[in-house]
């Protein structure tokens, strides 16, 4: 097959809105617009997810290999470093022999997606979190990089909508760095939880809240409250918590005005050179492998920071060489992922709780919000931004207990009282940390991939340190003993928050994208994902990616409504 | 919303994970006339001993019951090379350990010296606790490494989970977390 090849595809009309990708994005891009009256095709790489597949109860002893499937180190041995991706449901997964990458030799890179419908909201891990001034407006405050083209006040509306529709469980609390949001009712903290929050509070005067999560705490938007089984990355049969094909994508269809395609594998957007404006896209069928083409007024990236920035990087044109929309050189530069790594975690020897295998499970933890370089406190010596926590503290049974026979079994079953605190830090925005295209190099389906080039620098290093003592010293604290403390960094890409690559700003010189997510260059083409973010902050980005989707097809909608497009 | 209208165009079987399928594996290590895939006889008749000296059946089974070397078979006989000579290493330190003591193989002791073998591994002379000595005894390294696989078989097991005392169910209500009176946890 060559590219010249080009089949037309018999139901080809011209959409006003051509979207690539359906996942936390996508799904909501294909729902604003198509519910606005436009008309939308969205294509998705992989193929369609029914609720029958779902195997978030099955245990694990039906399971093969109990999950040491020799299937899963054959054919997807990077996305296995995703705690996510399981004997269960491991086919959601890309197969990393089909889809390759590239990286230094000394700059590992991890790279764990998914090409299925809903791409990884079917898997993600449901934390929700708002940005607030103090990251959009950051290099105000300490001079490094640029800060966001839009404030707090910008978003928050488009925050607010999201909340209320996906359904966020969570606390307000009134901090600075973590701005409240549209709560469904928290879920509850366990004594040892309860105990760290209280301890902390007296001694450090930080915040120690419930986590905030796409889960459902009651029935809403005509979706069931959670059951409590525990393990949402195999599927919900309720959909208690937000993934987009049940929803959003679900919403898109039901307006009739939302062609859904699967199994579309987008290699590149169509120009028409003559009025420097997208007319489509181009595809290989994923089971076929011909290629099509899908036309339309716009063009809308939802693919995953690093997807749609290959797309743009694959798709260069004469006016365009560097890759379209790419005239100030920035497209696939400043790529970030939230440093991860530092920590700790111990036990509570004083809570007198066994582990219950038939305990609820809460599909949540506790989180610390950002308590350095605040507008409260002073300027830390050794490190710009700051860093957050995941926690949880629960009675575990002890697998580890010592000994053996019968003293073993009963020890195991006594259980031990863990908890723990993992950091997620800043990953600074660094021209040097880069993907291009690299030119050996294509992946199943005869597309250009990438060559990622990434790593963490001494900013990172030393919010990890930090996070670690200060994991350990409110730990201890809380009267944890056999404190265990980490302090390391971990391959880029491992917090599975990939950002940046086609930053938005308002100097079309040095940004690729303007504030409402529209390319500088060509103005009917736009990237609505993690590649606009300016900067990292340490939250979970994928609410912001949603609030962000939803501000930018606002825009979209009243200037079709103008008839500007 | 209808949540249903994404599932058009279903997956081909080969994209489904057998889980994803709906198969059900749990009875496959129990089918009459199994017969080790990896592990030679001697081998497998040690860490049925072993497994059951590890985890044995109280009031509930042990780890014979559960077929731990069955499930241990399966997995190494599918893993990468340098695994399963590290099994085998360990393994082969038991019987070593045995034979240079007792002069004869770790499954053909008698129970008592059996039990003095594993106590002397699992807790050996060396490292402390109160001077943050190493303890650095590869005896005991290799009983905590076949420890570890023997436990996860077990526990994973339809018998291990029932051991932990799960009920089959998958839902029990909504999680309560603690309801305890202001800073009183006990």
């Amino acid at each position: 097959m060559t590219w010249n090849t080009i089949e037309q595809d018999p139901l080809q009309q011209t959409y006003d809105a051509v979207v690539v990708g359906s996942g936390a994005t996508g799904g909501w891009a294909a729902k604003q617009l198509a519910e606005a009256g436009l008309k939308v095709v969205l294509l998705e790489a992989g193929r369609a997810v029914s609720p029958t597949e779902f195997t978030e109860h099955t245990p694990a002893y039906q399971l093969k290999y109990r999950d040491h499937s020799p299937e899963i180190a054959r054919t997807r041995p990077i996305q296995k470093q995703c705690y996510a991706c399981m004997e269960y449901n491991y086919e959601w997964f890309v197969n990393d022999l089909e889809n390759p990458y590239s990286t230094p030799p000394d700059k590992p890179f991890t790279w764990q997606r998914l090409r299925v419908l809903g791409g990884r909201s079917l898997v993600w891990g449901r934390q929700s979190y708002r940005l607030s001034d103090n990251d959009f407006k950051a290099a105000g405050r300490d001079g490094y990089d640029v800060d966001w083209p839009i404030s707090y006040a910008d978003l928050a509306p488009y925050y607010d909508i999201v909340e209320k529709y996906v359904g966020i469980t969570g606390a307000a609390e009134g901090n600075e760095m973590l701005p409240d949001g549209q709560f469904l009712p928290p879920m509850k903290m366990s004594c040892g939880e309860v105990l760290l929050r209280d301890r902390v509070k007296a001694k450090f005067g930080r915040t120690v809240t419930i986590g905030r999560a796409a889960v459902l705490t009651q029935n809403h938007n005509g979706r069931l409250a959670c059951h409590y089984c525990g393990p949402c990355e195999r599927g919900c049969r309720t959909f208690s918590y937000f993934s987009s094909p049940f929803t959003t994508v679900a919403d898109a269809q039901n307006s009739g005005n939302c062609t859904l395609i699967t199994n579309a594998v987008v290699s590149h957007v169509n120009m028409d050179n003559a009025t420097n404006k997208a007319n489509g896209v181009t595809y290989v069928d994923r089971l076929t492998r011909q290629v099509k083409e899908v036309r339309g007024k716009s063009v809308i990236l939802c693919a995953q920071a690093l997807e749609s920035t290959r797309i743009l990087l694959n798709s260069s044109t004469r006016e365009y060489p560097r890759g379209l929309a790419n005239s100030s050189g920035a497209l696939g530069h400043y790529l970030m992922d939230h440093v991860v790594g530092g920590g700790a975690s111990g036990h509570l020897p004083d809570m007198k709780v066994r582990p219950d295998a038939n305990e609820p499970q809460r599909p949540n933890g506790i989180y610390v919000p950002r308590f350095r370089n605040t507008p409260s406190s002073k300027k830390h010596s050794q490190f710009i931004r700051g860093y957050g926590y995941q926690g949880e503290g629960s009675a575990e049974f002890n697998f580890s207990a010592e000994g053996y026979g019968t003293s073993f079994k009963g020890a195991v079953k006594e259980g031990v009282y863990s908890i723990g605190l993992g950091a997620f830090g800043e990953s600074l925005a660094r021209w040097d940390n880069y993907i291009e295209i690299d030119s050996s190099l294509k992946d199943a389906w005869g597309i250009p991939a990438l060559r990622i080039v990434m790593s963490h620098g001494d900013n990172e290093a030393a919010l990890m340190d930090d996070a670690a003592a200060q994991a350990a010293e409110m730990l201890e604290a809380a009267g944890a003993k056999d404190i265990k403390v980490q302090a390391h960094v971990e391959v880029p890409g491992m917090a599975i928050h990939e950002l940046g690559t086609a930053r938005m700003g308002n100097d079309p010189k040095k940004f690729v994208l303007n504030a409402f997510n529209q390319t500088h260059d060509v103005k009917n083409l736009f990237v609505m994902d993690g590649a606009s973010f300016v900067s990292s902050a340490c939250q979970n980005p994928t609410l912001t990616m949603m609030a962000i989707t939803v501000r930018a097809c606002t825009h979209l909608t009243d200037r079709f409504k103008k008839g500007e497009v | 919303m209808a949540q249903t209208t994404a599932a058009q165009n279903p997956a081909q079987g080969s994209e489904l994970t057998p889980a994803q399928r709906g198969v059900d594996a749990s009875k496959d290590l129990a089918a009459p006339g199994w017969k080790p895939l990896f592990l030679d006889e001697h081998q497998n008749e040690t860490l049925i001993v072993l497994s059951d000296l590890i985890i044995p059946a109280t009031d509930t089974p042990g780890a014979k019951e559960a077929l731990v070397n069955r499930y241990i078979d399966l997995v190494l006989a599918a893993d990468t090379h340098e695994n399963q000579k590290a099994f085998l290493n360990n393994l082969g330190y038991l019987d070593g350990e045995s034979i240079r003591r007792y002069k004869a193989a770790f499954r053909y002791l008698s129970r008592e010296d059996q039990d003095d073998l594993l106590h002397a591994l699992a807790y050996p002379n060396g490292g402390s606790e109160w001077t943050g000595e190493p303890l650095n005894d590869p005896g005991h390294m290799h009983f905590e490494q076949l420890k570890t696989r023997i436990g996860f078989a077990y526990y994973s097991s339809q018998i291990g989970t029932r051991e932990l005392g799960w009920d089959g169910n998958f839902t029990h209500g909504v999680y309560q977390g603690c309801n305890h009176p202001e800073g009183n946890h006990k």
